[in-house]
């Protein structure tokens, strides 16, 4: 440790003081830690999985987990009725349930925020009529749109993640259009344009620290109801089709099953529900430690 | 007032009006014969080059969409490519069902959201607010499907109370007259009217539930996060200094306040019940209108497709604006944001 011959008081930048504010939380550390590892899971999960997504034991079908007296320790979380590693599955599906909307997600935002900008930096007819038809037209839910692009395309794993990837970009656009609006009419905007800022300047350097806090409260917003939309749709059977280890297709399966193993449907459910509840506590704290970094 | 509520109706007929483009070219859009699309008649049926004129396939597209229009409020959806049934007269049927689990399970939310909000906001910080949003976050979180299969398996298998799926018990020979369950049973004439009311409402129970979670938990957070909101303003302070007690405080300046928020969010609330529902009336086997339009994307039944999107989108739509007029009527202070835009 290096002692200053002088009293600095170092004050941390806004930035790393909504880092420190996160971190400081230990529920919001946990979902931080589970989602990093769910990553890591849809990275390699199909490397340290044990056995392959539909490799069969015949020896060893309907088996519980192996804590319970009938288990078997080959397969720690069970198998289903076709002798298939319930462990297994679930880190193969690891990518389908959680990397693949991340990544629509944000392909999404990446597409409709930069045409966000655009709309709201250069075109002047941001006239309010428009925002409330658009608005109007959004709040259709999600997955109805993507049940219309799907109706059109076609079911299929790849059909569902293109329909929920198209279904959000309207929607980040629409947000990061009115919260720049919103921004642009603000005395510091202006005066900054009375200094004659270039107009990529005024918005890499003075719009966009304004605007974090709803853009990343849509991101996580989105991304938690992408993964909820693509295994809704599994579940329907319109999204990843039957062997594909998609957690909510693994849950359709289970349907009739759920009786005499209930295992089969608690596994995916499970590690679905805690994916969801880690991103949506993820979402809640980054936004109320923004919010609190935009009131100091 | 009059002025928001002309306005709030020309976006409506402006959407619905987008809307019915959107529907009307989705015939275009979905692989195969247009006017197999749009009217579910194959091109090997007699009827095949009538149809075809009457929705004026041979002329140009403006004049296809009049036709569409016209064919559209004179009730003729078209027949199901599945079994021939005319889509109309089977929406007759099952859009009651829907709504009728719907209204109740918004009531539900409805009912039960906003207390419970207001109650975890007033022991802020405390355990039942720490409980009540643990409750909401899990709510929040859990995947509908994986709910309704939790609680059919401890409710109806494991426990025995409540039956696993379905309206009614088969064995009361209720004639289907409106599509709603509780309508029907209450028209048909019957001595054991009561007992399968009873039995109906017992089958309702646990899709009502389910259904209800979601938009419940949305409607409890929103409200406790506005009345925390509220309850640190000044004018709260305020009215305590004038001496009034707490539920004075409470009833007439926090919970008015509060709810301005609540109100608009009533349409978010609503939007995500109707997506729930098409998954929780498949799980319960309730033969509603999500039931089928989820069973007709998998059969290719495209004309089954349109109409129930424009059904449940037009409704969906039309909640929306009606909370929002509503909203502009209960609070003049948004009335005049509305009116400087």
């Amino acid at each position: 440790m290096r002692h200053d011959l002088y009293y600095e008081e170092r004050n941390p930048s806004p930035l790393q003081q909504a880092w420190l504010d996160f971190y400081a939380k230990p529920l919001a550390r946990a979902s931080l830690y589970t989602l990093c590892f769910l990553l890591f899971i849809a990275l390699l999960g199909s490397f340290i999985a044990p056995f392959g997504a539909n490799e069969q034991f015949s020896d060893a079908l309907s088996l519980p987990p192996a804590w319970s007296n009938h288990g078997d320790l080959r397969f720690l979380l069970g198998t289903d009725s076709l002798g298939r590693d319930m462990l297994s599955r679930i880190l193969h599906g690891a990518r389908f349930t959680f990397g693949l909307p991340l990544l629509m997600v944000c392909i999404a935002g990446l597409l409709g925020m930069s045409a966000g900008v655009m709309v709201a930096m250069n075109a002047g007819l941001a006239s309010a009529s428009i925002k409330h038809l658009l608005g109007l037209f959004f709040s259709i839910p999600s997955l109805l749109l993507a049940l219309i692009i799907i109706a059109v395309i076609g079911p299929g794993l790849s059909n569902a993640a293109i329909a929920i990837g198209l279904v959000f970009v309207p929607q980040f656009l629409l947000t990061t259009r009115n919260a720049i609006v919103e921004e642009l009419d603000k005395d510091y905007v202006i005066a900054s344009q009375l200094n004659g800022v270039s107009s990529s300047y005024l918005f890499m350097a003075i719009i966009l620290p304004n605007i974090v806090k709803p853009l990343v409260t849509q991101f996580t917003l989105a991304f938690s109801a992408a993964i909820l939309d693509i295994a809704a749709l599994g579940f329907l059977g319109l999204g990843a089709q039957s062997p594909v280890p998609e957690w909510g297709a693994m849950l359709a399966l289970s349907v009739e099953l759920a009786y005499n193993t209930p295992w089969v449907m608690a596994l995916p459910g499970l590690a679905l529900f805690l994916t969801l509840i880690s991103v949506n506590v993820m979402g809640e704290t980054l936004r109320s430690t923004l919010q609190a970094r935009m009131e100091h | 007032m009059i002025r928001i509520i002309l306005r709030q109706l020309t976006v409506l007929i402006l959407t619905l009006f987008l809307l019915s483009l959107l529907a009307f070219s989705l015939a275009y859009l979905f692989p195969g014969d247009v006017v197999t699309n749009a009217s579910g008649v194959l091109a090997t049926d007699v009827h095949y080059p009538a149809v075809a004129h009457a929705r004026a396939f041979d002329k140009n597209i403006l004049s296809q969409y009049l036709a569409y229009m016209s064919h559209l409020f004179s009730y003729d959806w078209g027949v199901s490519l599945q079994d021939g049934v005319s889509v109309w007269q089977e929406f007759k049927l099952r859009f009651p069902a829907t709504l009728e689990l719907s209204l109740l399970a918004m009531a539900l939310a409805l009912l039960l959201g906003p207390p419970l909000g207001i109650l975890a906001a007033i022991n802020h910080n405390k355990i039942i607010d720490q409980v009540i949003t643990l409750f909401s976050l899990s709510g929040y979180s859990i995947p509908v499907f994986w709910m309704a299969q939790l609680c059919i398996l401890i409710f109806a298998v494991a426990l025995g109370w409540v039956p696993i799926a379905g309206q009614v018990n088969p064995l009361f020979d209720i004639p289907l007259v409106s599509g709603s369950i509780l309508v029907d049973i209450w028209l048909s004439e019957q001595p054991y009217r009561g007992i399968a009311l009873l039995n109906a409402l017992q089958h309702m129970l646990l899709p009502v539930i389910v259904l209800a979670t979601v938009p419940l938990v949305l409607l409890m957070r929103l409200t406790r996060n506005a009345c925390i909101e509220v309850l640190r303003l000044n004018f709260v302070k305020g009215a305590y200094a004038r001496g009034l007690s707490t539920p004075e405080v409470l009833f007439k300046h926090v919970i008015p306040n509060a709810m301005q928020e609540v109100t608009l969010h009533i349409s978010t609330a609503f939007s995500l019940l109707i997506t729930n529902i098409l998954i929780i009336e498949l799980i319960f086997s309730w033969p509603g209108l999500g039931r089928w339009l989820v069973r007709s994307i998998y059969e290719r039944d495209y004309p089954v497709i349109q109409g129930a999107l424009l059904l449940l989108t037009s409704l969906i739509l039309l909640v929306n604006i009606t909370t929002t007029i509503i909203h502009a009527w209960r609070f003049p202070r948004v009335r005049r944001e509305l009116n400087a835009t």
